[in-house]
């Protein structure tokens, strides 16, 4: 039998949910024959709103995060222009790509990958919908601080949405913001620090300019995921073991990366970006059983996205870094 | 102890550019300076020299007259002349003079010319002493050239500090093919040089042909077309890019020369400097559509010589245009300039949208 690979290519936590969530889950296995009771999808609501400190009212759940990114760019790109940057989450690129009628993309330059606000405000003329995540994927910096998310918010006629796939991680949100600024929406996942990439629950934390538009957004929530959510956000202690373990590994492998001369942005998230001269390095990695993720057709030759995992897989991505770059000397 | 570095320039280097040759190799400089070409050599040599911080800390041992010993001696910094030459420099000079350095125990050879230049650098000194590749030719594409005459200068004190060195590419460009509208490249070998990473150029990739790409080009040049201003002059750079738009409009397109087209109507084709200059004598309005070199995001100041600091002043940084594929435009670390003017190019630095699909733009940072 084939040993499994080593995946550190899709932004996964290694570490599976606890058991009362897994037992959770089985529970909504039972009812498969039923589309989800309202009373647990208001249940979620409730609870994703709490966690997030905002009113009930503002959250809109959905299985997954891209599609309510999705919907927004559908919704609000007929009449607007749409700010995106680039590198960034790849379904908002292609989304605003099939929906804009104008698209402006905002090129984030190695090796800071930084976002320039002044480059931004100047895009700001006319309707637009600006979608930024921070922390950024693949880049793992933060882009947007509050004083940048003020401004951006007192321009005429525009909307910002924030994707903060990677809150937890980073601990920078501005859903508080949603109460006093209409023009704000926040997207979020349980999928990474809530260690529920299978389930797919996302939500959006949505200002009132975007409630009207998802008045009529219901998605049902396959029962297994929402039964999932519910304990996971009513027993979320787990979730906060598991990304400190997840940062602390983070910063041990930049550590023993960086001390090795490679060249490694420093992160906001579960993941890095690594930049490095072994041609062909996906493929070698994928000989030796890790997966990671080739980030050549939105950067410049030579960077590659590596998921921080369990210490093992991590061991072994460094041993095997290490072992390919010997080689190609 | 001073560093032992070395200069060689080829004095015809970049000559054939503003003329719209492609390239001076062999005999073709003479039929530039027919053509009106000015020398370009000495403005990049006296920029890189005069921006080298650690002078003192240097012994310079030069090529004689025009291919170096001019240009330090400028400088008021002891040197020593190395080799002779007679009347007219060639390739062979170059090799010679430069084996003769390796000989004499120079450190670091700076050399100022393009791609053909750098073949015969590595002639005659392979890997034996690292390089500093000063820009000047028409065809820089090779990996081994900075990015301009004063990152150059950098690259000199980075090595005079103790920088390690690495290998960078060069490429054997055809200049006969290239003349004739067709990109033919070769890695030719590798040359040392001071591991600056951010003062080297990118190498040249080459342009996609994939189905993406192609149809990324057409969805490019339906949204330039549909937007063209039939009152002004648009000059058309070289690339594939622009080959499509030309497509799009019906019309021929020199690959690697620059086209003038108004109202719909080629008025121009392969251009060179001067043929550009009459023709923005007779057009008020006008606009430069270039693509970046693909792999070194350079928009001007390689591969598109015509497009001479004059024109780009005379045309405005407002009136040019930039188009790329997602694709290549994605891969490059910023656009890049060297015009040759580096007032120029200071204005050319910031932000330019980049046409990248139908009512697509990315905004991208230009560097010189």
């Amino acid at each position: 039998m084939l040993k499994e690979p080593i995946k550190l290519n899709m932004n996964e936590v290694p570490y599976p949910p606890p058991q009362e969530v897994i037992e959770a889950a089985r529970k909504g296995l039972a009812k498969l024959n039923c589309y989800a009771d309202p009373r647990d999808l208001g249940r979620l609501r409730g609870l994703l709103a709490s966690y997030s400190g905002v009113l009930e009212e503002h959250v809109v759940p959905s299985p997954g995060s891209d599609i309510l990114l999705r919907e927004v760019i559908h919704t609000f790109s007929k009449d607007r222009k749409v700010i995106v940057v680039s590198p960034s989450f790849f379904p908002t690129v292609q989304a605003a790509k099939q929906f804009a009628t104008k698209l402006i993309t905002l090129r984030l330059s190695p090796p800071e990958f930084d976002l320039d606000l002044d480059l931004l405000m100047d895009e700001l003329q006319g309707p637009c919908l600006v979608i930024v995540d921070n922390p950024n994927n693949p880049t793992g910096r933060i882009l947007l601080d509050r004083q940048a998310v003020e401004a951006i918010l007192e321009s005429t006629d525009t909307l910002l949405v924030v994707d903060e796939a990677y809150y937890e991680f980073s601990g920078v949100t501005f859903s508080d913001m949603v109460h006093d600024h209409p023009n704000l929406a926040v997207t979020r996942t349980m999928d990474k620090a809530f260690s529920l990439a299978g389930a797919r629950i996302g939500y959006i934390i949505a200002g009132e300019a975007f409630r009207d538009a998802f008045s009529s957004f219901y998605a049902f929530l396959p029962q297994p995921s929402l039964y999932a959510a519910i304990e996971a956000l009513n027993n979320s202690g787990y979730m906060g073991r598991n990304v400190r373990r997840v940062i602390e590994e983070r910063e041990r492998v930049w550590s023993a990366l960086n001390g090795s001369g490679v060249r490694v942005c420093p992160s906001s998230t579960n993941f890095l970006l690594v930049r490095t001269g072994i041609p062909d390095i996906v493929r070698r990695f994928r000989d030796i059983g890790v997966l990671i993720t080739d980030i050549s057709n939105q950067l410049p030759p030579g960077f590659v996205r590596v998921s921080i995992g369990t210490r093992k897989e991590n061991d072994a991505f460094i041993a095997g870094y290490i072992k390919i770059r010997e080689a190609c000397d | 102890m001073k560093n032992i570095v070395g200069l060689i320039v080829n004095p015809v280097a970049g000559m054939g550019g503003s003329v719209g040759l492609k390239g001076t190799d062999g005999e073709i400089h003479k039929r530039a300076l027919e053509l009106g070409a000015k020398p370009v050599t000495p403005t990049r040599t006296k920029v890189c020299l005069s921006c080298i911080e650690s002078k003192d800390d240097i012994a310079f041992f030069v090529a004689p007259g025009k291919m170096g010993e001019e240009y330090v001696k400028a400088l008021g910094v002891p040197f020593t002349v190395i080799g002779t030459v007679g009347g007219e420099t060639s390739a062979e000079d170059t090799k010679r003079i430069a084996q003769a350095m390796v000989d004499d125990g120079v450190e670091l050879l700076i050399f100022v010319g393009g791609d053909g230049t750098a073949r015969d650098i590595y002639d005659a000194v392979g890997s034996k002493v690292p390089v500093v590749a000063v820009p000047s030719g028409v065809k820089i594409f090779s990996s081994v050239f900075a990015v301009s005459a004063r990152a150059a200068a950098e690259m000199v004190d980075a090595f005079v500090e103790g920088t390690d060195v690495t290998e960078e590419q060069v490429l054997d460009i055809d200049e006969d093919a290239f003349r004739e509208d067709r990109l033919a490249s070769r890695l030719y070998g590798y040359l040392l040089v001071p591991n600056v990473r951010s003062f080297l150029q990118p190498g040249k990739a080459a342009s996609s042909v994939s189905v993406s790409s192609i149809e990324s080009k057409k969805e490019i040049a339906a949204y330039i077309v549909e937007e063209i201003d039939h009152e002004t002059l648009y000059l058309l750079g070289p690339g594939t890019t622009l080959e499509a738009i030309a497509d799009e409009m019906g019309l021929p397109k020199t690959l690697l020369g620059i086209d003038a087209v108004f109202g719909g109507v080629l008025v121009g084709t392969d251009l060179n400097e001067k043929g550009i200059l009459n023709l923005l004598k007779r057009y008020e309005k006008r606009k430069i559509i270039v693509t970046p070199i693909g792999g070194n995001g350079f928009i001007f100041g390689r591969g598109s010589k015509q497009f001479t600091p004059e024109v780009i002043g005379q045309v405005g940084r407002e009136n040019i245009m930039v188009v790329g594929t997602r694709d290549k435009v994605g891969r490059l670390d910023c656009l890049r300039v060297d015009t040759g003017d580096f007032e120029l190019d200071k204005i050319l630095c910031g932000y330019m949208e980049v046409t990248v699909g139908y009512r697509e733009g990315m905004m991208v940072k230009v560097r010189c």
